[in-house]
């Protein structure tokens, strides 16, 4: 069994490389939190009306692709897909990683980081923060299990990853709620949003995976059996139809009534319709169904790699949409009547973001992205080859 | 043996002399310029020394979440008698190397 | 006060004893001592019709009283109470203005989504936040839906002409409407109300909805009012007449 697993080398010039990327986003976030902690959030774009930005986009995508990538792992050990079990450990492992870098955004862009460890000392329960506190930090313990069992104790293996699995739906569900709770804000209020933000982590998670496999397998010379890829398109393609029918049921239940014409509407035409078009439609659910579904581009290594990225930016385009959406459009606080203001009621919040927010965006990257090269350079958490069992074939289009 | 009596002499005078000296410097009296007022404050000198900034945040916590407001006592009422916020409250926390942040919100003139 | 409870258990009997002399200090300098109760629940009626679009009375001199910066910048100005206009949407009924400000809500959503309680709701049904344990991460932001709430996007300064009584900012903490608290606690009106009777139209007043004598209790109970959004079930305590 312990020949089976291996770390890579890491001496080569491109794994450095990687590492010296990484590390230059890294410092690009650093910079940026050091900045704004001194001269304040007003550095940044955000703005009164605004008040979740760029920074909370790169989070929550990050935190939702998390749990995602865990569904690899979880579908071996707690739904009996044996050909996948090989990359339980890879997918544990990654899972932690962008959470690491999701949460660190999160908590380095509040107004007082200083103050970060009043969360622990305070604690309100009816806040759907503090739940996520326990849920992330309860998440990362779990994958620890899961990978200490993988490691040492086989016989652990199905209930750490039963555990695990169980905490990743709630966590995502939980970081779903954290908008789906808000009564105020019309486009926020839904219950399932929650469920939604699940079925997205997993195309997103699933699609990370895929491409960190192929590209790893790749560069370390090792063997990756396709039809294991293929089935994990199957897999991309069966949560983005999940995806299509749950942003239909929402649409569906919200069209229904009238008290929701306005701000539907304004969704599917006002200043984030492209976004939520071409970004939550097109490119996360059209594109990569059109090309997972082709015979040719479907089957080929290439064609599904064009699909997963897709689907990534589908699901940061959804984050974004629901985040940024959910905030610009005005609240409507007299029926009937049109409000204006010098604290911009009634207006649509203008908003665009700014280089510092991005710059700590992509630190998340950078700690997310370091943390999974060092881990398969220290830990065997990848196989030798990866075959798929004699007489298994997966569906192709 | 002249010299041991004058070393003893010697001795005496500068025990009577050093502390003089040295309260001058930082561990002075009231009686000393430290910016303050009056003979002792809401509670004992040497119980504000040790615990002022317990009770500073009991007051605040009480004073803040319950309304609890005992006006004598109030934060606004410090300048009163420590008239010097610099030569009061600064001075010994920068030499203990602590920062804290009351005064760049709630006001207390240098 | 705890302190004498805690002084005896941890610091001895010497410090003790300082302790116990102390209170004879507190009997000659300060025999007042104020706590905000459960049996009040402040609230606020503006009547609609008295307030007149040109009148920023209120949002003078809370902006006086609290010491509310203004930046040149719409988009990250503090507001604790705004003017706001209402037109129409059909163009039938005459246009409004009115202020708006923390509602100060029975079931505040802001409270409900702080993770550090740093939003609490005070005995006395003020909302407030607790300066010193906010950590700004802005959900009660998003939770509330009067817009009530500002984060302090620059650190700030007390004016000249400044009310030093009252806090200036802390950068990077979320702030909003206190019900000018520190008046209430004395037995004064808020600065908005007290403007707007002074120097306005007497649009707003306020008082304990509670105390069956106060004027706002007899109107708010007698005169059809209504609130902002009481399809969320908030009971907030602004209370608008004639609108």
């Amino acid at each position: 069994m312990i020949s089976e697993f291996s770390t890579i080398k890491g001496n080569s010039s491109k794994y450095l490389a990687l590492l010296a990327g990484f590390g230059v986003l890294l410092a690009l976030g650093a910079f940026s939190f050091l900045y704004v902690e001194i001269n304040g959030h007003g550095a940044t774009n955000m703005t009164n009306q605004v008040v979740w930005g760029l920074p909370h986009v790169f989070a929550i995508s990050l935190l939702v692709m998390a749990s995602g990538a865990l569904n690899l792992a979880s579908m071996a050990t707690v739904f009996g897909a044996k050909q996948y079990k090989i990359f339980r450990r890879f997918s544990a492992f990654l899972a932690i990683a962008l959470l690491a870098g999701g949460l660190a955004v999160l908590v380095l862009d509040l107004g007082r980081p200083d103050r970060m460890l009043l969360t622990m000392i305070h604690m309100n329960f009816k806040s759907m923060f503090t739940w996520n506190v326990f849920l992330y930090s309860g998440f990362v313990v779990l994958c620890f299990l899961y990978l200490w069992s993988m490691f040492q104790h086989e016989r652990y293996v199905k209930l750490a990853g039963s555990a695990a699995f169980a905490g990743r739906v709630i966590l995502t569900t939980g970081t779903g709620s954290i908008f789906g709770v808000i009564h105020a804000r019309e486009v926020f209020h839904s219950a399932i949003t929650g469920p939604t933000f699940v079925a997205v982590s997993i195309t997103s998670g699933t699609a990370m995976c895929i491409m960190l496999l192929v590209a790893t397998f790749h560069y370390t010379g090792r063997k990756l059996d396709k039809s294991l890829i293929h089935g994990l398109r199957n897999v991309l393609i069966f949560f983005t139809l999940l995806v299509f029918y749950l942003l239909v049921v929402e649409k569906f239940t919200k069209f229904y009534s009238p008290a929701f014409y306005d701000v539907e509407s304004w969704i599917l035409t006002g200043p984030y319709a492209p976004l939520y078009w071409i970004g939550v439609l097109g490119m996360g659910i059209a594109l990569p169904l059109a090309i997972l579904f082709n015979p040719g581009m479907g089957n080929s290594i290439k064609g599904i790699m064009w699909a997963c990225g897709a689907a990534i930016i589908g699901e940061v385009s959804f984050v974004a949409h629901v985040l940024l959406a959910g905030q610009s459009y005005p609240f409507n606080m007299f029926p009937g009547w049109e409000m204006s203001s010098a604290f911009l009621d009634g207006q649509v919040a203008a908003y665009s973001p700014g280089i510092l927010e991005l710059m700590l965006g992509v630190g998340g990257i950078g700690i997310a992205g370091l943390i999974y090269l060092i881990g398969i350079r220290f830990f065997r958490l990848l196989p030798q080859k990866a075959e798929a069992p004699e007489g298994w074939k997966p569906w192709s289009p | 043996m002249a010299w041991i009596r004058f070393l003893g002499a010697l001795l005496a005078v500068f025990m009577t002399i050093a502390p003089l000296v040295s309260n001058a410097d930082a561990h002075g009296d009231a009686k000393h310029d430290r910016g303050t007022i009056g003979e002792k404050c809401i509670k004992d000198t040497d119980w504000m020394r040790r615990n002022h900034m317990n009770m500073l945040m009991e007051k605040r916590h009480v004073t803040v979440r319950e309304g609890v407001r005992v006006p004598a006592e109030s934060l606004l009422n410090c300048k009163t008698c420590h008239t010097s916020r610099e030569k009061f409250c600064d001075k010994c926390h920068s030499y203990v190397g602590v920062q804290p942040d009351c005064f760049e919100c709630h006001n207390y003139p240098k | 006060m705890n302190m004498d409870r805690r002084s005896v258990l941890g610091l001895g009997g010497v410090v003790a004893a300082s302790a116990m002399i102390a209170p004879g200090i507190h009997l000659i300098a300060a025999p007042e001592r104020t706590e905000a109760s459960g049996q009040s629940r402040w609230a606020m009626l503006v009547d609609v019709n008295k307030c007149d679009s040109d009148c920023t009375a209120c949002t003078t001199a809370c902006r006086q009283e609290n010491n509310v910066p203004t930046f040149d910048d719409p988009q990250r100005d503090i507001h604790w109470i705004r003017k706001v206009e209402l037109k129409d949407k059909k163009g039938k009924r005459p246009s409004v203005s009115l202020p708006v400000l923390c509602n100060h809500c029975e079931h505040p959503p802001c409270v409900d989504v702080c993770p550090t309680e740093a939003s609490f709701i005070r005995k006395d049904g003020i909302v407030l936040v607790d300066k010193h344990r906010c950590i700004g991460c802005r959900y009660c932001m998003i939770a509330c839906p009067y817009k009530a709430r500002s984060l302090v996007y620059h650190a700030t300064e007390l004016s000249e002409n400044g009310n030093a009584d009252v806090p200036i900012r802390g950068k990077g903490v979320v702030e909003k409407c206190t019900f000018c608290v520190h008046l209430v606690d004395q037995g004064k009106k808020p600065a908005c109300v007290d403007a707007c009777q002074k120097d306005g139209n007497g649009a707003m007043i306020f008082g304990d909805l509670n105390d069956g004598q106060s004027e706002i209790s007899k109107r708010v109970h007698e005169i059809r009012t209504q609130t902002m959004r009481a399809d969320l079930g908030l009971n907030p305590a602004v209370h608008y007449q004639g609108l």
